[in-house]
């Protein structure tokens, strides 16, 4: 039963590669390239994860593409563009910084700049406020009631 | 016949909570406390109505009772009783369910355990929380009715996800929903307090009690979910920014919010319509987070439930968005501030608003990064699914930002920008926390990364450091003041300690994050009896293994771990099947040391030789088990806060309405 299980088993993973030795014969230098660049490239067949993280046969065969053009001497930004030619911009896994994604980068900028001067700004208003609404101490406000009673008493 | 039973009892909670919402309401309008009695013993009927359908369901699903078709699609009879009883929530109809009761139970609660002192706002909160219970009560006869029926009877089910097959699942949804549903009780009060136009003398205790205890279970159940990831899901991460993750955290986000401006209200009668708001978006984002899972409107890792309940949720979020901004906008100026006072200076309400900004900019961050894909769809056409990077360009700077937070607010006091000890301490903690952080860096091994990432990791362990030496400088100025009693300071301000802990307990979450920033990893393809080295470590292939655990049966590698000549124990790699699925699973190898993990996962084995060779995906995980341990300081902190019986009652409004 075991064995026969196991059989079934083997048949449904061999969708699963051999990912090992990709980084193997890279020098050190290469090896920082290539993970800073396959960590940025977004695994097409997972979930959330980039093509470092992720061990499908896709990315593995995304991966031998990054190694063969880091082997051949190609920056991270030539590479960036190899594959967003091929795949549009989807592939990345962060919005890049132009055109219409750029309001993904501008708005949590913006409100980490502009988020204390506006604190400061209704803070600072509210107690200016506060003061000409005149919202005042309850005691000031009984000692003006009073005095507007003597007013009254004085009148009659 | 239990199945029509259940179904029955469910139409009947709806009618019952319907009642309750209408009965509520005229009681509150026509100030008849027998009209509220009768609101809420329907609350209560309702309730048992529920827990009667839900042992119902238990009840089938150990029976193995395939008539109905949730239990049919999501279990089988290979299930061992732990995931029979986790296949309650593996799916949408169960684990709307559970919520359902999970709320159910705690608006009851929150009903009958109510202040005396908010006798008057009572029918507003009863109407609140039934209004939202008849909703879902309707969603459950409706939409996501977990007992639909199915015929012919099958001999055997589906199946339970197998990725939900595991021990994780049986706690981690509970915890998480207990966090949800305890969050609506809080909204309740809020709306009650706008409706009825004024903050009630037992509001604070009642609102802070809750929120508490929501954000305790939040906090466990978030650490829960990445734990079962880190075990599951075989990728050696606990948190990958996706989507229902960042659902899970923006309630946490707010109810932390919330908890900092009760702080404030309490203290000086302040930020009282800050908290309104904030209730309303801690339990908003609760709701918006089960409507990302449920819809399919954003993939994701989590969505194990998915079906045409979306457009329903949309609804229903829009008029919640709608109703409450309308309620907001016309009873909000009924809510006053005190008595205007020297305030909002350079004190600790000024820090305390600090944090508030910071976290909320962080849930503003969060909220784009989810809902990107569907804005760029929008506007450009292509759908851009945003992935961690995004997040995690902007997630230390407001971490680092936090931890100064923590460090300089806990220290200063109200309306005052004069504190305890003065500088000194600032300066001090920054002597005692350099030879530390040394310490941890080098333990920890932070100095192997390079660049930027040093850079953070160093700059971020000594703040953190300097953060808890901080909080301890100012744990012992209080205990200074109550001559070094422990006892006093446990009897009289619990809530404090509690807040230490809580706060210390983030600290060392920070820092385990901090050194989770860099990992080593190799992937090795050995032969059985060769070895590989990594960071000391050396890797011996025993050989290959087939085991049954339970239901699944398991394909393992195992390798010996030695370290400097010294067998460290074996760990077993493996991939496992089960039964009723055809996917084979990551079962992870894991070696917990103090430092790091030594997490193994076999992507493959040799098939014809019956893993003769085999390959190996070997990662060191740094500082994994601090994140796990501040889970537990936090959790204990929150509760150590709960138990604070003064906290709430002697609140700056109520002081004054003394005088």
């Amino acid at each position: 039963m075991i064995k026969l299980a196991m059989v079934i088993s083997l048949f449904f993973m061999s969708h699963f590669g051999l990912s090992s030795a990709l980084e193997e014969d890279l020098t050190p230098d290469q090896r920082i390239q290539f993970r800073e660049i396959s960590k940025d490239l977004r695994c097409p067949t997972c979930t959330g994860l980039s093509i470092l993280e992720s061990d499908a046969q896709f990315s593995i065969q995304m991966k031998t593409a990054v190694k063969e053009q880091v082997l051949a001497g190609k920056n991270k930004t030539e590479i960036m563009s190899f594959f967003t030619e091929r795949y549009g911009l989807w592939i990345l896994r962060e919005p890049p910084k132009k055109g219409f994604h750029l309001i993904a980068w501008a708005l949590p900028l913006s409100a980490m700049i502009l988020g204390p001067f506006l604190l400061w700004f209704f803070v600072w208003r509210k107690r200016i406020a506060a003061k000409a609404k005149a919202i005042r101490p309850t005691k000031e406000i009984l000692s003006e009631l009073d005095r507007l009673v003597d007013k009254e008493k004085a009148g009659i | 016949m239990f199945a029509d039973l259940g179904f029955y009892l469910l139409f009947m909670c709806f009618v019952l909570s319907v009642y309750g919402t209408i009965s509520a309401f005229f009681a509150a309008r026509t100030r008849q406390i027998r009209l509220y009695r009768s609101s809420k013993y329907a609350a209560t009927a309702s309730t048992g109505f529920c827990i009667v359908a839900a042992l119902l369901l238990f009840y089938m699903l150990f029976s193995r009772d395939y008539s109905v078709m949730y239990i049919f699609k999501n279990s089988s009879n290979d299930l061992p009783w732990n995931y029979t009883f986790a296949s309650f929530w593996s799916a949408l109809e169960g684990s709307h369910f559970l919520w359902l009761l999970l709320l159910s139970i705690f608006s009851t609660m929150a009903l009958w355990t109510s202040s005396k002192n908010n006798e008057h706002i009572m029918p507003w909160v009863s109407l609140t929380l039934q209004a939202v219970l008849s909703w879902m009560y309707y969603l459950a006869i409706s939409y996501s009715d977990p007992f639909v029926k199915n015929f012919p009877l099958p001999p055997d089910g589906v199946g339970m996800n197998a990725l939900l097959q595991n021990p994780y699942m049986a706690f981690h949804p509970p915890t998480l929903f207990i966090g949800y549903t305890t969050l609506t009780i809080p909204f309740a009060y809020a709306v009650a307090a706008l409706c009825y136009g004024d903050i009630t003398e037992g509001w604070l205790k009642s609102v802070r009690r809750w929120t508490l205890f929501g954000w305790t279970a939040l906090t466990v159940g978030i650490i829960l979910g990445g734990r079962w990831a880190y075990v599951e899901l075989g990728w050696s991460g606990y948190w990958a920014w996706d989507p229902v993750e960042n659902s899970s955290f923006m309630p946490w986000i707010f109810a932390t919010c919330l908890l900092h401006s009760l702080l404030v209200q309490e203290k000086i009668g302040h930020l009282k319509r800050l908290s309104v708001v904030l209730a309303f978006l801690s339990f908003f984002f609760c709701f918006f987070g089960t409507f990302i899972t449920r819809s399919g409107v954003i993939s994701s890792v989590h969505s194990f439930a998915q079906s045409s309940i979306g457009p329903n949720y949309l609804a229903y979020l829009a008029s919640l968005l709608g109703g409450m901004t309308i309620l907001y906008a016309v009873r909000a100026p009924t809510l006053l501030p005190p008595d205007t006072d020297k305030a909002w200076g350079v004190s600790k309400e000024s820090a305390l608003m600090l944090t508030q900004f910071l976290l909320g900019t962080f849930g503003l961050i969060i909220f784009i990064g989810t809902m990107y894909p569907i804005v760029s769809e929008m506007f450009t056409g292509a759908r851009f699914n945003v992935q961690a990077p995004y997040f995690n360009t902007f997630a230390p700077w407001i971490g680092l930002l936090l931890v100064a937070a923590i460090a300089v607010g806990n220290l200063l006091r109200w309306k005052t920008g004069k504190f305890l000890g003065g500088s000194k301490v600032l300066i001090h903690s920054i002597y005692w926390s350099l030879p530390v952080s040394l310490l941890f860096c080098y333990y920890g091994r932070v100095f192997e990364s390079s660049g930027f990432r040093l850079g953070i990791q160093v700059v971020g362990v000594s703040m953190t450091f300097w953060a808890a030496f901080c909080l301890t400088a100012d744990l012992s100025q209080r205990l200074k003041s109550l001559k070094g009693s422990f006892r006093l300071l446990w009897q009289r301000n619990r809530s404090y300690l509690g807040a230490y802990l809580a706060h210390i307990g983030f600290l060392v979450a920070m820092l385990g994050f901090l050194g989770n920033y860099r990992g080593v990893e190799t992937v090795k393809t050995l032969k059985t009896g060769e070895t590989t080295q990594l960071y000391g470590y050396e890797f011996k292939y025993e050989g290959f293994n087939v085991l049954q655990d339970q239901n699944a049966t398991l394909y393992g590698g195992v390798l010996s771990l030695t370290k400097d000549g010294k067998p460290m124990g074996t760990v077993m790699a493996a991939r496992s099947k089960y039964p009723t699925k055809p996917e084979l699973l990551h079962e992870v190898g894991l070696l917990t040391r103090f430092w790091h993990d030594v997490y193994v996962v076999l992507p493959d084995f040799d098939k014809a030789t019956r893993g003769e060779t085999a390959t190996f995906h070997i990662t060191i995980n740094p500082t994994v088990r601090l994140v796990w341990i501040s889970c537990v300081i936090m959790a204990l902190g929150g509760l150590i806060a709960l138990l604070d019986r003064n906290r709430g009652l002697n609140t700056k409004d109520h002081l004054e309405a003394v005088e």
